[in-house]
């Protein structure tokens, strides 16, 4: 089970880079494609600064839906503190800041089921903009299994901490330990290893994008008003 | 399939990461005109995106190299979802992401086209009509001007101003150019315009339905027509022509334009401002005003309209909830007021009827296609209000 699993995870990760060498294969051959030339001015530190901000906290979506920001917000900040926490388990020593945020990743932990459920009652509550995306639910779906499973790890059947790391190490290193002896740790690997081939593009074109709808909307008062 | 190339070769680099940046969050839906009145969801900005990273990914990668074909139903419900947008923007501007979509949904649809897909109904022809007639409507390039040009107003041969009327001010909303040339009369500059066989279409009805064949050559010989003439400032009433000339223009020229655009409210709030303009009569009435959406969120041209309104002794000026950069389209966008008529009709009623609640006395409007369908989507409809042009109504106050 454990060889099959490691295969999996190996193959699953070359996916992933197939994926996205093909993606930026496109993006490189499109590079000179131009579409639009009016307000486009020069990337200035107001636009950095103000993209960043949106970047962070999601101000474009606070504009138009507050309770789902709030819900979003939560839930992509619950799961960054819960994947640093998650680096504990294939780094060593393990980093200063890592250990002094384990409390925060933890409490990130129980936060996360919480907010994907209420972004799944939020989609599912709304009546005439309600757009129903397969792909998010799938995505929403995962998410919380891997959230449940490692919170059930955490609380009440904890594996063997040290067998995970040596196989999570080993994985990482090309030298594949003995997978632990815990189902539920299976369970959440198999689940995150799901999730690898569907992680969504905007993670990496998102920020781009909000950077360039900055510099956009500034230069939106050059168009007619240049002097 | 005519055309057998990889899905999303019409599309930039910033265009392919806009389409991989969408998260389907469908926050958009509640700000799309057309979901206000059709509430089909299959329709929507985020389902096309949707539509056309799958045709993408059926014609590159992995499913091209095992030899998928397209899925033609899917490519059919992309080009009906694709066509009968009204193409407002209203969901980039609502996005949480900031996509840009008044410029990539011409670009998505230019992508049907290549197919032989699109465009759809009377859209079809008018890359025709535009090379027969220099409109898209088909009509007679002798009646372009002579049914609605005043007669007191005089054009000059040459001069360093110029005034564009465009295809459908002449033709559809003649109220609102006489109104334009009323108002430059009363300003006293000297303006020139092309003849009414050289006034060809500005390209806008043809980019936006995603037929690109002959903008350049469209834009190469209205840019050379003004420079002959000695233009150095081109001014326009339509937005939606504003809008190609400002952002595209130069890049159907291939370079900077030798003159500068300007929307008429710009030019008319700098006479006001001057003096060279003054309000003869005021307007004890309350009016509201309707920003088209390829002025407001297209070239950001927002605070003229209401500053010549507001300088109108007496005047009451109200607002849409939506308003501004965030305006909602009034159904005539998207080239597609006459292929979906229904649709068009049941948004310009929207329009209407939030303007008679607000109780105004007039929608004031700035845009030549609007004026159009708002007008009617008033024939028949239970609530009614006195449309009027901006330029129209100045005309009626300074004369």
């Amino acid at each position: 089970m454990g060889t099959i699993l490691v295969l999996t995870a190996y193959l699953l990760y070359l996916l992933f880079c197939f994926r996205f060498f093909l993606r930026a294969f496109l993006w490189y051959k499109a590079a000179g494609q131009q579409t639009a030339v009016a307000g486009v001015n020069k990337i200035s530190c107001r636009t950095v600064v103000s993209a960043a901000i949106d970047v962070l906290f999601f101000s474009r979506l606070f504009h138009t839906n507050k309770l789902l920001w709030s819900a979003s917000w939560t839930f992509h900040l619950a799961l960054l503190l819960i994947f640093l926490r998650h680096t504990s388990y294939f780094t060593n020593p393990v980093p200063g800041f890592i250990i002094f945020m384990q409390p925060a990743g933890i409490a990130a932990g129980y936060v996360l089921p919480l907010s994907l459920l209420l972004i799944l009652i939020i989609r599912a509550a709304g009546n005439r903009d309600r757009y129903v995306s397969f792909y998010n639910y799938f995505l929403l779906g995962v998410l919380l299994m891997i959230s449940v499973t490692g919170l059930m790890m955490r609380t009440y059947f904890q594996p063997d901490l040290i067998g995970v790391k040596d196989f999570i190490t080993g994985i990482l290193i090309f030298k594949p330990d003995v997978l632990p002896d815990s189902s539920l740790f299976t369970l959440h690997f198999l689940f995150a290893l799901l999730l690898l081939p569907y992680v969504p593009f905007h993670l990496f074109t998102a920020p781009i994008v909000i950077l360039e709808a900055n510099r956009r909307e500034e230069g939106l008062g050059m168009i007619l008003h240049e002097k | 399939m005519k055309n057998k190339d990889p899905f999303g070769k019409e599309l930039s680099i910033k265009q392919l990461m806009e389409l991989d940046a969408c998260t389907q969050c469908g926050e958009c839906l509640k700000f799309c005109p057309v979901q206000e009145v059709t509430g089909r969801p299959e329709i929507s900005p985020p389902e096309k995106i949707r539509m056309f990273r799958a045709l993408m990914k059926s014609t590159r990668g992995l499913k091209k190299i095992f030899g998928r074909d397209v899925d033609n139903k899917l490519l059919q419900d992309f080009t009906n979802a694709v066509y009968e947008c009204t193409v407002c923007g209203a969901c980039g501007q609502s996005c949480p992401v900031g996509l840009f979509n008044q410029r990539l949904w011409p670009v998505l649809r230019s992508e049907v086209v290549k197919r032989g897909l699109g465009p759809v109904g009377a859209q079809r022809d008018m890359p025709q009509k535009v090379r027969e007639t220099g409109n898209p409507y088909n009509d007679p390039a002798e009646d372009r001007f002579s049914p609605w040009f005043p007669d007191n107003v005089k054009v000059a041969e040459r001069a360093e101003i110029a005034y564009y009327a465009g295809c459908t001010g002449a033709y559809c909303a003649q109220p609102m150019v006489r109104g334009d040339v009323l108002v430059l009369g009363a300003i006293g500059a000297s303006f020139t315009m092309l003849p009414p066989e050289e006034e060809v279409c500005c390209g806008f009805p043809l980019f936006i339905t995603g037929q690109f064949d002959i903008l350049k050559d469209l834009t190469t010989r209205l840019v050379d027509a003004y420079v002959a003439k000695g233009v150095n400032l081109l001014i326009c009433s339509c937005p939606c022509c504003v809008n190609i000339m400002a952002r595209d223009w130069p890049l159907f020229y291939g370079r900077a334009l030798p003159f500068k655009i300007r929307h008429i409210s710009q030019f008319v709030q700098d006479a006001l401002k001057t003096g060279k303009l003054r309000f003869k009569k005021g307007l004890q009435e309350r009016v509201i005003y309707h920003d088209p959406c390829y002025l407001s969120r297209g070239v950001g041209v927002i605070a003229e309209p209401r500053f010549i309104l507001k300088n109108i002794p007496e005047i009451q000026l109200l607002e849409f909830d939506r308003h501004g950069a965030e305006s909602r389209c009034c159904g005539a966008g998207g080239a597609g007021r006459k292929v979906y008529h229904e649709n068009a009709i049941a948004m310009g009623r929207l329009t209407i009827n939030e303007a008679v609640e607000k109780k105004a006395d007039k929608l004031v409007l700035s845009c030549p296609a609007c004026y159009e369908k708002v007008n009617e989507a008033m024939v028949g409809h239970d609530k009614q209000i006195k449309i009027v042009d901006i330029m129209e109504l100045v005309s009626e106050l300074v004369i």
